[in-house]
């Protein structure tokens, strides 16, 4: 069965019509063309998919695609601003905080809302935080520098 | 050392604005007008017949456009070295998880819908899980003629073998006749899969002149049109692989996988097919780290001194030898039996069996975590035997310049000692510990610099910058960013005025693609020697300019409007291993749980003789990177599988380290340049996984005098370890 569905995409109202169990990560992938986000382990413990629901963070490969009916989503791709990188982007290249780049999206939008909601965390909440996003290139130590410098950056 | 003006300094990811902002289009993201979606059906059984396939529900479903099995298409076999593989199960299914028939639809979910659609019958067949047992007489064949299979090495003791690897030196028999103690040990490594994050994925298009375009998550592009060209039956030039950024590697990304069956549907179809691997057939069918049992008897003299060993490894290769991509279809990584240490008389037999399991294939640093996690702990085991301090007996025995490796190299600039030093200094390995249930274990390794060869073609630009042209995809690494900085090096560039240029397979003749160590070697001499003959060419044209300080987008412009263009190639071809390795030296230092077993690394230090550091970023990356995938193996990482039956199909079952799992972390470089990388840079992608395992199971050992043998280290084993030896006592 399918369903029309309408939401707002990184500040843009978008309209589209899916199959009720399409996930919000495939409507954003090939029904809105939005590629950014990724699909690793699908179901949910990986990160790779994370986007932001409402400012929420959330795991689109386990989110159904109606379930964001009316609603607000962000992605990767809405996180510049007018070609300007977030500073978290900006971050994560300056310190190393990725290698191949598939775990980045999702964890750039991670970091976004934990900055969002604590501006400048410990190690230790950036740790707990963070802990839902998988990387297998970098052994976590320069995703770690590159956020706690994104939080150090935007105090001063 | 001269100082550098782009090489070794701090810069950072300047290549990855696509990458943080999510503009990069990787395999899984390159959508074409009309693309549908294939899938593949995947057998339950580890070892069957097929009686019959029945697809007709499955091709009467809307929106399926197509649904092939092995009689769809023609009879042929693939691999990378050995081609054993059918493209789909013929007749038989040797794994769980072996495809036996593939559909095309418009929509990914329902091309899943349709293969539950199509109805196979099985007859069951015996089969055989263990490697011990496959080579046992009578044990069921896996494949009935494994000899007569293309790139089939010729000695097969039992036809469960696929192939048998030896290293010797001097005379093993005479060694351990002078020997005063001979001690063995077993020891067994678990099935590990890589881990990326991004599941092998593969866009296959015909384009207006009958040509096939290729976008794989694959890391040897020109490999992969070779092992195309022989799996379509088309000549090469009907091919061409275009490059994307891909998702992680590890030694996992340059076989086929889905690639051929993408073709015949798209050739049915006439439309363009897109194949993504679901986490869950990655854990099922990937190609996974080989599980491994190790033993090693040691002969040494009572002071301490070795003088015989003999190796014998058993890696259950699972149904298929395709994936595995060397020459012996082996793994190489077998040869550090020899672990970092002179020994006189020496041989090390490595076995691949064919079993009914998950086909293994390479895995950062092929062979070499499970070798050694095995020679590494024994080295201790030996140690303790003999009384003697583990750091004592391995300087005793540690590889000196002029000594011979297992493969018959000379070795020159040896820094084994120094970085051992390196290590037990920064870890303060003999200062008292700091309470109970807390040790302290140590671990060495060392590796070779990749060979291989690579093709790098400099432009300059009329606006005065300098474009990089390569066909070598980045699998993270930040490889592309390594070169433009030896090409800025070389031409007296900032980084910003080097720009890269990914071009297609059609770009060169050949390129032996990135793995083994290879690219900041290979790629970066290839790109330092075309930077050169660019160098020389713009002299020349300055020279005929007649303007001594004339800026190069000037000079371009002159010969621009000569009607040339300044630019050059440099095709660089490394045969064989330079006579200088990387030395690695870990301590880790651990608490015991004594009322859960659970095992905590307190801090860990890794110590590395690397060359001259082309990006300090990158490399501590890989320092890093490594590290952390070492303390996954040695500490949770294990694909379960109940005969045959993967059990942890799930990136949620099948744990990898988060965050949390990150031990504080020292690293200590010990420079020493002279590899034979541009800048005499050496190698680091695959130097700091191999001895974090033994490490951790060396410090767990001096923690509570528990030994564990087989990987991974977790709490139960520890705790029943622990029960065992109170009862003992
Ligand atoms: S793909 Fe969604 S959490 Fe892994
Ligand atoms: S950068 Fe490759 S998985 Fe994180």
């Amino acid at each position: 069965m399918n369903r029309m569905i309408r939401l707002t995409v990184n500040g843009e109202s978008r309209e589209v019509e899916v199959p009720t169990y399409r996930t919000l990560l495939d409507c954003l992938r090939y029904d809105l063309g939005l590629t950014g986000s990724k699909e690793g382990c699908g179901v949910g413990v990986c990160g790779a998919c994370t986007v932001l629901l409402d400012g929420k963070m959330v795991s689109s490969c386990i989110a159904l695609a109606v379930f964001a009916d009316g609603r607000d989503v962000t992605t990767v791709e809405g996180l510049a601003e007018d070609e300007r990188l977030h500073p978290v982007q900006q971050a994560f290249m300056d310190f190393g905080g990725f290698q191949c780049g598939i775990c980045t999206p999702g964890q750039v939008v991670a970091a976004k809302a934990l900055l969002d909601e604590t501006p400048h965390p410990g190690d230790a909440e950036i740790r707990e935080w963070m802990l839902g996003n998988l990387c297998r290139c970098t052994g976590y130590y320069k995703i770690l520098e590159s956020v706690r410098a994104a939080a150090e950056r935007s105090r001063a | 050392m001269a100082a550098h003006r782009v090489v070794g300094h701090t810069i950072g990811r300047v290549d990855g604005v696509d990458k943080v902002s999510g503009r990069a289009r990787y395999s899984a993201d390159i959508t074409l007008p009309g693309l549908v979606w294939g899938k593949t059906l995947r057998s339950p059984l580890p070892h069957a017949r097929i009686v019959r396939i029945d697809t007709s529900k499955a091709k009467a479903c809307p929106g399926v456009l197509a649904v092939l099995t092995a009689r769809d298409l023609p009879d042929v076999l693939v691999g990378r070295r050995m081609f054993d593989m059918p493209l789909l199960a013929r007749d038989r299914v040797r794994f769980i998880g072996e495809k036996v028939a593939v559909v095309a639809a418009i929509d990914p979910d329902l091309a899943e819908e349709a293969l539950a659609m199509i109805d196979v019958e099985y007859e069951d067949w015996p089969a055989v899980f263990d490697p011990v047992a496959a080579i046992e007489p009578g044990a069921p064949l896996v494949h009935t003629d494994p000899g007569a299979y293309e790139g089939a090495p010729a000695e097969r003791p039992h036809p469960n073998v696929q192939s048998v690897l030896r290293f010797r030196l001097g005379d093993v028999e005479k060694g351990f006749a002078e020997a005063d103690l001979v001690f063995e040990h077993t020891f067994r490594t678990q099935l590990a899969h890589h881990g990326y994050l991004e599941p092998h994925a593969g866009v296959v298009a015909m384009d207006a002149d009958g040509r096939v375009q290729v976008w794989a998550s694959n890391k040897m592009p020109f490999r992969l049109k070779e092992l195309l060209s022989h799996a379509l039956r088309l000549p090469q030039e009907k091919i061409r692989v275009n490059l994307t950024p891909i998702g992680g590697d590890f030694g996992g990304k340059g076989s086929l996988m889905d690639l051929p069956l993408a073709y015949h549907l798209a050739r049915v179809t006439g439309r363009p097919v897109k194949m993504t691997m679901r986490y869950a057939e990655e854990l099922q069918a990937g190609n996974p780290r080989h599980p491994g049992v190790i033993t090693l008897a040691t002969g040494v003299t009572r002071d301490g001194r070795i003088v015989a060993r003999r190796v014998r490894a058993l890696y259950n290769s699972g149904a298929y030898a395709a994936f595995k991509p060397a020459p012996s279809v082996n793994l190489g990584g077998a040869s550090m039996g020899a672990g970092v240490y002179r020994i006189p008389n020496l041989s090390i037999e490595s076995l691949c069996v064919y079993t009914n399991a998950i086909p293994c294939g390479h895995a950062r640093s092929p062979g070499e975590p499970q070798m050694v996690f095995a020679e590494e702990s024994h080295m201790d085991m030996v140690a303790n035997e003999l009384s003697l301090d583990p750091v004592e007996f391995r300087r005793k025995n540690l590889l000196r310049d002029g000594d011979v490796l297992p493969n018959g190299h000379h070795l020159e600039h040896v820094r084994a000692a120094e970085t051992l030093d390196a290590a037990l200094r920064a870890s303060r390995w003999s200062e008292p510990k700091p309470g109970p249930w807390i040790g302290r274990g140590l671990a060495m390794g060392h590796r070779h610099i990749g060979v291989g060869f690579t093709n790098a073609q400099v432009r300059l630009e009329t606006k005065g910058t300098v474009t990089l042209v390569i066909a070598l995809p980045d699998t993270g690494t930040g490889a592309h960013l390594v070169l433009r900085q030896v090409v800025a090096e070389v031409l007296g560039l900032s980084i910003d005025e080097v720009d890269v240029e990914l071009a297609t397979t059609d770009a060169f003749a050949t390129d032996s693609g990135v793995g083994g160590s290879r690219v900041t070697h290979t790629g970066g001499r290839a790109a330092y020697h075309a930077a050169e003959k660019l160098k020389e060419l713009i002299r020349a044209e300055a020279a005929k300019l007649g303007v001594p300080e004339a800026s190069l987008a000037a000079i371009a412009q002159a010969a621009a409007a000569d009607g040339r263009k300044l630019e050059a190639t440099h095709f660089y071809d490394a045969k064989s291993h330079a006579a200088v390795t990387s030395f690695t030296a870990q301590v880790a230092e651990v608490a015991v749980d004594p009322t859960t077993g659970q095992v905590t690394v307190r801090r860990f230090t890794t110590a590395h003789d690397a060359g001259t550091i082309i990006n300090p970023i990158g490399h501590q990356g890989q320092i890093e990177g490594g590290l952390i995938q070492g303390l996954g193996y040695a500490l949770m990482e294990e694909l379960g599988t109940e005969d045959g039956r993967i059990s942890t199909l799930s990136l949620g079952d099948f744990k990898l380290p988060t965050m949390q799992d990150i031990p504080p972390l020292t690293t200590v470089i010990v420079e020493d340049p002279v590899g034979p990388g541009p800048f005499n840079a050496k190698a680091i992608g695959e130097s700091s996984i191999s001895p974090v395992a033994p490490a951790i199971a060396n410090a767990v050992a001096d923690a509570c005098g528990v030994r564990i043998v087989d990987l991974p280290i977790t709490a139960e084993k520890v705790f029943g370890a622990l029960r065992q030896k109170e009862q003992r006592s």
